[in-house]
């Protein structure tokens, strides 16, 4: 083969790849434009137009983008489906109901759970959804809406497991590893309970599951809305146990002083009035929530 | 008599080494921000447990990869086939993937393989009658592998390729005389290598060697996100706890300054000193 065609053979392979790559995300924006409201997905996310009208809104927001920080590794409130490879969860359902409500255009925006809370601080975020417990800490510099469900922490174990029932127990015995998500509640709760070489911070909560199942660790505390949905019908694989070791509200987080949150607090306030919230709210965490660990990437 | 085109003094302004001057304020002032102010100092404290971790990891990890990259460098130079293919196969494939790549894949993937892998080992052993062993190999359960050591792993693996081929820079830099001079007196080739390749092949290629020691310094940071408690991951809980993102990751960065700054100086002295030896 001459020069020429060693080129050109290089080049279609590096073509290939590309096509490979932008085809991909082509087919995902055709599932996604099968929805009849006007939903297009960009890379799995959807996007959205301005949403509700300026008569029916409760605080006119004037078509104003709204952007709200997800992680998409956070069952159930933000995920891409394995199968159809588009973006899904309680995240997904509320924002865009809260902006019908307020005639906003709601804008998904995905970040690390790591520095999401401080992003939103500094302003790169409107908001952020992603299951955010609301303490006092996270208070000081920035501002968060009202709770809109309460949830408790669960330890998540293997199935079959027999060597501890409760968080108590699972201290006494020092050979047993807790995992965690890092920054997190979670693991602040978990060092409090274990000394910290004992607790495993992993970046997201799918990786402190993997090391679950793998034996790395033996339990993973986290938020037991959360841990439902890993349970889900892994019911053979994964189960929460334990007392609630903690009661915490979950909320909205604005930068401080935003102007929005007082009308997001009263869209949720109608989500709550008229039952929509409850709705969602046994859907995606209640027993009925079925999505399994496997189902999400 | 012509004017020197640079005088003495022009030459020592010009080979001031006025960057590490520059390095050395920024290491002061972060020092003294650490001692002066409680959440710089509360940073620092936090982390510098972890420094212990991040140096014992490094020295582990690279003593393993210059074993491994000699027995890989004299493979590639060797005109053995097989040995010559498998190195050949081994240092492609490591550079081929990048680092974080690969240690998620031997984290996630290898190692627990190899573990089901022993512990099959193990019931076909205890099943053919072989049961001390192979009960002990059935014992063998994930937990006796810690992400530390799989870090390790990791990284030794990475770094024996990159130092395989140093090595293998270093045998083709002596002069084929030699090897022929060697031969010649009578030595094997084994013989040969060892007594006269190899050490001439090293001292040419130790500067290269001490780079590579400084780089995996700071690619040990890749180990954070497997949950070691090194000091980068130490770093990333004190920022999440305390969200002070800014005392956290300046104390971090000018750390591992100052330990690749003091290690490259002190690589910087070995090379004079081996260079003068040769004079």
């Amino acid at each position: 083969m001459n020069n020429t065609r060693k080129f050109s053979l290089i080049v279609l392979v590096i073509g290939a790849f590309v096509i490979a790559a932008c085809g991909g995300s082509a087919e995902a924006a055709e599932d996604g434009a099968m929805d009849s409201s006007e939903v297009t997905y960009v890379d799995g996310i959807p996007q959205y137009g301005c949403l509700g009208t300026a008569e029916d809104a409760i605080v006119d927001l004037e078509c104003r983008e709204v952007t709200f920080a997800v992680e998409n590794a956070y069952l159930p409130f933000n995920y891409i489906e394995a199968e159809t490879g588009l973006a899904g969860g309680w995240d997904y359902e509320v924002f865009p109901m809260i902006c019908e409500l307020l005639h906003c255009t709601p804008v998904f925006e995905e970040t690390v759970w790591e520095t999401m809370i401080q992003q939103v601080q500094e302003g790169q975020f409107d908001m952020a959804g992603d299951g955010i417990t609301i303490n006092e800490e996270r208070d000081e510099n920035g501002d968060f809406s009202i709770g809109y469900v309460n949830t408790v922490m669960r330890l998540l174990v293997n199935v079959g497991e027999d060597r501890f029932t409760s968080i108590e127990e699972f201290v006494a015995n020092p050979d047993l590893i807790m995992g965690t998500q890092i920054n997190t509640t979670n693991y602040e709760t978990a060092i409090q309970y274990l000394p910290e070489e004992r607790v495993q911070a992993f970046d997201t909560f799918p990786f402190a599951n993997a090391a679950l199942v793998a034996g790395d660790v033996d339990a993973v505390i986290m938020d037991e809305v959360v841990g439902l949905g890993y349970q889900g019908e892994n019911a053979d694989v994964l189960q929460l146990i334990g007392d609630p070791i903690t009661s915490d509200e979950l909320g909205f987080y604005f930068p401080e002083g935003s102007d929005l949150v007082d009308p997001v607090n009263q869209a949720l306030q109608v989500l709550m009035e008229n039952g929509t919230l409850n709705e969602l709210n046994m859907k995606y965490m209640g027993p009925s929530f079925a999505l399994t660990y496997d189902d999400v990437e | 008599m012509e004017k020197p085109e640079r005088t003495i003094t022009d030459i020592r302004k010009n080979e001031f080494p006025w960057w590490l001057v520059i390095i050395g304020v920024i290491i002061a002032v972060t020092l003294l921000l650490i001692i002066n102010t409680p959440s710089f100092n509360d940073a620092f404290a936090t982390m510098r447990v972890g420094i212990l971790t991040t140096i014992s990891i490094t020295l582990i990890a690279y003593s393993i990869s210059l074993v491994v990259g000699l027995i890989v460098g004299l493979g590639r130079v060797s005109s053995n086939v097989v040995a010559k293919n498998l190195s050949t196969f081994y240092i492609e494939l490591v550079r081929g993937i990048p680092m974080l790549v690969l240690i998620f894949f031997i984290a996630l993937v290898v190692i627990p393989a190899g573990i089901n892998g022993v512990g099959i080992l193990g019931e076909w052993l205890v099943d053919v009658g072989i049961t001390n062993i192979g009960q002990a190999l059935e014992n063998v359960n994930i937990r006796m592998v810690s992400m530390s050591f799989r870090a390790i792993v990791a990284l030794s693996i990475t770094y024996g390729a990159f130092s395989a081929e140093i090595y293998r820079a270093g045998i083709q830099s002596v002069p084929a005389g030699q090897m022929e001079a060697a031969r010649s007196q009578g030595m094997s080739y084994g013989q040969a290598m060892r007594h006269v390749i190899l050490p001439q092949a090293i001292r040419n290629v130790l500067p290269a060697i001490g780079n590579d020691f400084i780089a995996m310094l700071k690619d040990s940071s890749l180990v954070s996100v497997l949950a070691v408690r090194d000091v980068t991951h130490l770093a990333r809980l004190y920022a999440g706890g305390s969200f002070k993102f800014t005392e956290a990751y300046t104390t971090l960065a000018v750390l591992y300054l100052s330990m690749t700054i003091l290690l490259s100086l002190l690589v910087k002295v070995i090379e004079r000193k081996i260079s003068t030896n040769d004079k």
